[in-house]
C-alpha cells in the first residue's frame, strides 16, 4: 500500500468534487433555484448593511468603508467552512441514527472522507461577493497593491478561515458526546454574524467572549486591523494565525477523538 | 497457512446507566453516576479460516454487532485478542480497513447521488487498485450478475435489492481478504435474495474471500454456510458444520397427523398420550416433534392409530431454522 500523502486526498477530493458538481448540475431546477436563493441572500446582507450606514455615517470610529471592508472580509473568510465542512450540520443526526458508522471502514482520513461527502457550491457565491465588496472598499480606502499588503491579506483571510472553521467543527464533534449538539452548532451560526463588526463596539463582557471564548473577533477584526489600522494593530492581530493554527488542530482533534471513540448503535 | 481471523478469550463490556423511570427518576439521573456493567460479548473464542463462508447466528442483541464491530476495528475489546489477518483492528484500523469489506444490509455505503460506475471509480482511486485488477474484477461481475443496467442508475435511484447488490460488489472491489455481511438479505424479495446469494456463493468461490455472514433468515444459512458460529447473551452456544447442528439434539423429525375434530382440542388429547414429546397444532396439523433416539415414528405413529383414527400424515425433516429456534429458546445442555 502506497503512502497517502497530501495529493492523495487533493486527487480524491478532485475526482469527488467534479462528480457531485455534475450530478447537482443534472439537476437543473434545483440548481438555478438554489443559485438564485443564494443571490438574493447576499443582496438582502448587503441591503441591511446599507441602510445601517445612512443612518449612522461611522461606527465607533471605523467609516462607511472600513466596515464594508470587514463585511467582504467576513464573507470570504466564511466560504471555507461553507464549502468545505457544511456536512459537520448532518453530523448530529448521522450520529444519532447509528448511520455514521458507514464512514468508519475507508482506510482513508475520517474527517476527510467525511467532509469530502459534501461541497456546498453556495459558498461560491458568498466568495464572489466577498471579492468583489473586499476590492471594492479597497479601492475607496486607497490601501494601494503592494505584494506586503496582498501577501498580508491572504494570510490573514487563511487565519481567519481556520478560526471558523475550528469553531465549528468544535460545535459540530460535541454530538458524539451530547445529544442536542445542535444548539451549540447554531449557536456558532448565529454568533458568526457578529464577525463583521469592530468589535470595539460591543461592551467589554462581550468583548472577553468573542475574543477567548467563542473567538469570532478573529475572523474579521483583528486580521483586519493588520491591512486597515497598521499603526494600531494588537499583538492579538499578529499572534491569530498561530492562534488560527492551533485552534483548528485542536478542533479536528477533539472532531477525531470523538468519532474513532464511535460505536454506533444497535443494528 | 494461519487461520484469518483468531479471536481469543474476547470479552467486551459496556458501562451501562442504570435509568430510573418516571421524570422524576430522569431528573435523579442527570447527577447520578450509577453504573451496571453490561458484558455484551462474553469470553467468545474461534478461529477462521481463509475462503470459510461463516453465518454467524443469534437472536437480537445477541452481541453479534459487537463481534462484528470488534473486528472490524470500531470497538476494542475489553478483554482478550483479535487478530483480522494480521492485524489487531483497532489499533491498525486503517490498515484493516484496506483488507477487509463491510456491507450493512440497510446501510449503503455508497455515494447517494452517484452512478454507481462512479462510486466503483473513487473506490478504486481510495483502496488504491491497479487498473488491471480493476478491470478484471468489472469482468467478473459481469460474468456473474446483470450490472449494465446499475452502472449508469444513481444509488438513490435503485430499489433496495438493486442498492444491496450494488453495496456488495463494491465490498469486493479491492478483493479483501474478508468481507462482512450484517444481514445482507433483509426486506429483500425471494427471487433477490436468491439472486444476492449466487452472488456472494460464486464472489466466495472465485476469490477465496473469506466472508463472516450474520442473518436471521435460515434459507441464506443454508443456502451459503457450511460452518455456523450461535452466539446469545454474549456466550458462544454452537461453533461447527451445519450438518452436525441438525444431530445436535439427538435425531429429529417431525410427524404431522390430522384428525376428525377441531384440531386444537384433539391436541391436549395426544399430548397427553404422549408426553415426553411436543405436541402443537394448527388448523390443518397436529404436529408432533419426535426425538427418535426415544422412540421411532413408527411407534408413535402405531400408538396414536390405536386411539385416533389417523385420516392423514405428512413427515417433515427438522429444518435448520427450527434447530437454531430450539437453540435459541432453550440454550445447548
Amino acid at each position: 500500500m502506497k503512502r497517502k500523502g497530501l495529493g492523495f486526498y487533493l486527487k480524491i477530493y478532485g475526482k469527488i468534487l467534479a462528480q457531485d458538481l455534475k450530478s447537482k448540475m443534472s439537476y437543473r431546477a434545483d440548481f438555478i433555484i438554489s443559485t438564485i436563493g443564494m443571490i438574493f441572500t447576499n443582496i438582502a446582507g448587503f441591503v441591511s448593511f446599507w441602510i445601517l450606514f445612512r443612518n449612522f455615517p461611522s461606527i465607533n470610529g471605523w467609516n462607511y468603508y472600513e466596515i464594508l471592508f470587514l463585511y467582504g472580509f467576513s464573507l470570504v473568510s466564511l466560504t471555507p467552512v461553507q464549502c468545505f465542512l457544511d456536512n459537520n450540520w448532518s453530523l448530529r443526526m448521522y450520529v444519532y441514527s447509528g448511520d455514521f458508522i458507514k464512514y468508519c471502514f475507508r482506510p482513508i482520513n475520517l474527517f476527510f472522507y467525511y467532509q469530502s461527502e459534501v461541497f456546498d457550491i453556495k459558498g461560491l457565491g458568498q466568495l464572489a461577493f466577498g471579492i468583489g465588496t473586499l476590492i471594492y472598499s479597497w479601492i475607496k480606502l486607497g490601501l494601494g497593491f503592494t505584494p506586503l499588503i496582498l501577501l498580508k491579506t491572504i494570510v490573514f483571510l487563511i487565519t481567519a478561515s481556520l478560526i471558523m472553521m475550528a469553531l465549528q467543527n468544535a460545535a459540530a464533534a460535541t454530538c458524539f458526546w451530547i445529544q442536542n449538539s445542535f444548539y451549540l452548532l447554531d449557536l456558532t451560526l448565529k454568533f458568526k454574524d457578529y464577525a463583521k463588526y469592530p468589535i470595539t463596539i460591543f461592551s467589554p463582557v462581550f468583548r472577553f467572549i468573542f475574543t477567548f471564548i467563542m473567538p469570532i473577533a478573529f475572523i474579521a477584526y483583528y486580521p483586519s486591523l493588520v491591512i486597515l489600522r497598521p499603526d494600531e494593530v494588537p499583538l492579538l492581530s499578529w499572534l491569530s494565525p498561530l492562534f488560527g493554527c492551533a485552534f483548528f488542530w485542536f478542533s479536528y482533534k477533539l472532531w477525531m477523538f470523538g468519532a474513532m471513540k464511535y460505536s454506533g448503535t444497535g443494528s | 497457512m494461519p487461520p484469518i481471523i483468531t479471536i481469543q478469550n474476547v470479552t467486551k463490556e459496556f458501562k451501562v446507566l442504570n435509568r430510573r423511570e418516571g421524570l422524576k427518576g430522569s431528573l435523579k439521573d442527570l447527577f447520578s453516576r450509577d453504573y451496571k456493567i453490561v458484558r455484551a460479548v462474553d469470553n467468545i473464542s474461534m478461529n477462521i479460516e481463509q475462503g470459510e463462508i461463516v453465518g454467524y447466528l443469534g437472536p437480537n442483541g445477541a452481541g453479534k454487532s459487537t463481534t462484528i464491530k470488534m473486528m472490524t476495528g470500531v470497538l476494542e475489546p475489553t478483554s482478550g485478542e483479535i487478530l483480522v489477518g494480521g492485524n489487531i483492528p483497532y489499533k491498525n484500523r486503517t490498515k484493516n480497513a484496506q483488507e477487509i469489506g463491510v456491507v450493512f444490509g440497510q446501510r449503503s455505503q455508497l455515494w447517494w447521488a452517484l452512478p454507481l460506475i462512479e462510486s466503483f471509480k473513487l473506490l478504486k482511486d481510495i483502496y488504491q487498485i491497479a487498473d488491471r485488477e480493476y478491470e478484471n474484477m468489472l469482468e467478473m461481475y459481469r460474468s456473474l450478475a446483470d450490472i449494465e443496467p446499475l452502472l449508469h442508475k444513481p444509488v438513490r435511484q435503485m430499489s433496495l435489492g438493486q442498492r444491496t447488490l450494488s453495496d456488495i460488489l463494491a465490498a469486493f472491489l479491492h478483493n479483501p481478504k474478508i468481507v462482512f455481511l450484517d444481514e445482507p438479505t433483509i426486506g429483500l424479495d425471494v427471487s433477490m435474495k436468491s439472486k444476492i446469494r449466487e452472488l456472494i456463493h460464486a464472489l466466495n468461490k472465485e476469490k477465496n474471500t473469506t466472508v463472516i455472514l450474520t442473518t436471521h433468515d435460515m434459507g441464506d444459512v443454508d443456502a451459503l454456510c457450511r460452518r455456523i458460529v450461535i452466539i446469545d447473551k454474549g456466550k458462544m452456544l454452537y461453533d461447527n458444520d451445519i450438518e452436525h447442528l441438525k444431530g445436535f439434539f439427538g435425531s429429529y423429525r417431525t410427524l404431522k397427523i390430522r384428525v376428525e375434530g377441531i384440531l386444537t382440542e384433539r391436541a391436549e388429547e395426544v399430548k397427553a398420550q404422549l408426553p415426553d414429546f411436543s405436541v402443537s397444532a394448527d388448523e390443518e396439523w397436529i404436529s408432533v416433534l419426535v426425538d427418535e433416539e426415544r422412540a421411532t415414528v413408527m411407534e408413535v405413529l402405531n400408538q396414536l392409530r390405536s386411539s385416533f383414527d389417523i385420516r392423514d400424515m405428512q413427515l417433515e425433516e427438522i429444518s435448520t431454522e427450527d434447530v437454531i429456534k430450539k437453540i435459541y429458546e432453550e440454550g445447548v445442555e
